[in-house]
């Protein structure tokens, strides 16, 4: 009970900055899609089912801007591919929740499953601290949405709150404790290698996340394999 | 209006699925270690480009530092090096990028 209580107060603490700067993000959604003309009812039931800031953001950019459903559909399978990867990473981290990963399930998206990788390669499979932290974000999101729809006007700019930097800043305080080894390192070195030659050659393209993330953990079991072998 | 329900449905489902595909392909299942490595390095690979991604911006086609971010990003990850304290890491981090910003804007 003791090290639940533990693991219950970890995932509040480490997810509050992250759930802060969803609030925000929230907010700016719910104030966006009502200017976009959706009703109250529809933003809440985004957030509810789609749970997902970038697919609704762009979800109620695309429309406001007149876009086809199968435009919509089709950018926002784009912005999900990632998740199958993010999912197929945590199952090892998840597989004691058993039919609770169909539910635990809907938390696998960016931020937690930064949290949530980082908390398994530390301590091994923990789905309750991802449900925590899961929840938070959940709530947070759902609630913020829910807020802006009702202010309605006047927050557009998430820069503005320093929003923009609330997301890399905590990646990096999560990242970084766990990079010691030099594979951990190659691979990270690699994966930022990929994302800016990408990014310079596609400017603000879908691919360059699960590009990096799929194939720069080659080039660390590349380097961990070549290191066993010189030491033999 | 019908179409916006449509919408919000056909996203729920799409979204979900890509969520649950993959914890249900791996679930349960025994994997090599080699698998068992390359998944340990797939967090490693998204987090670093999430980060990259948010420090080299896209403007008019050409990418561009927000050393808000990049400072405090390095701000953040010189503090947990050295301490080991994540939420003190995390908010030295966003007032150092908040000043780096204030500077930029406003001058000294």
């Amino acid at each position: 009970m003791a090290t639940q209580k533990k693991i219950i107060k970890s995932g509040f603490v480490e997810s509050f900055p992250l759930a802060i700067a969803i609030a925000i993000k929230g907010l700016s959604f719910g104030v966006l899609a009502t200017q976009a003309k959706f009703s109250l009812v529809e933003i809440l039931a985004m957030s509810i089912f789609i749970f997902s800031g970038s697919v609704q953001m762009v979800t109620v950019a695309m429309v406001a801007g007149g876009a086809s459903l199968t435009s919509v559909l089709l950018t926002a399978t784009l912005l999900n591919l990632r998740n199958i990867l993010y999912g197929a990473s945590l199952a090892e981290g998840l597989s004691p929740a058993k039919k609770w990963r169909w539910l635990l399930s809907m938390g696998v998206s960016d931020e937690p499953f930064v949290l949530g990788s980082a908390r398994f390669n530390k301590y091994g499979p923990d789905p309750l601290y991802f449900g925590v932290v899961a929840g938070c974000f959940y709530l947070a999101w759902i609630m913020s949405s829910l807020t802006g729809s009702l202010i309605g006007t006047g927050i557009a700019k998430p820069e503005e709150w320093g929003l923009d930097l609330a997301f890399p800043i905590t990646f990096v305080a999560l990242l970084i404790p766990g990079i010691k080894e030099k594979p951990v390192v190659a691979t990270a070195i690699i994966a930022a290698i990929m994302v800016i030659g990408l990014e310079y050659l596609i400017p603000d393209n879908q691919f360059s996340i699960i590009i990096a993330g799929f194939l720069a953990p080659f080039v660390g079991i590349y380097y961990l394999k070549r290191g066993v072998k010189s030491a033999e | 209006m019908l179409n916006d329900w449509l919408l919000i449905g056909l996203l729920s489902i799409s979204t979900y699925i890509t969520r649950i595909i993959g914890v249900q392909m791996m679930a349960g299942r025994k994997v090599s270690s080699t698998l068992r490595l390359y998944f340990n390095y797939v967090p490693v690979g998204i987090i670093s480009a999430l980060i990259v991604k948010q420090v080299f911006i896209p403007t008019d086609k050409v990418l561009e530092i927000s050393y808000p971010v990049l400072i405090g990003c390095l701000i953040t990850a010189i503090i947990i090096a050295k301490i080991q304290m994540f939420l003190p890491a995390v908010a030295l981090g966003i007032i150092s990028g908040w000043l780096v910003r204030y500077v930029i804007s406003n001058g000294f």
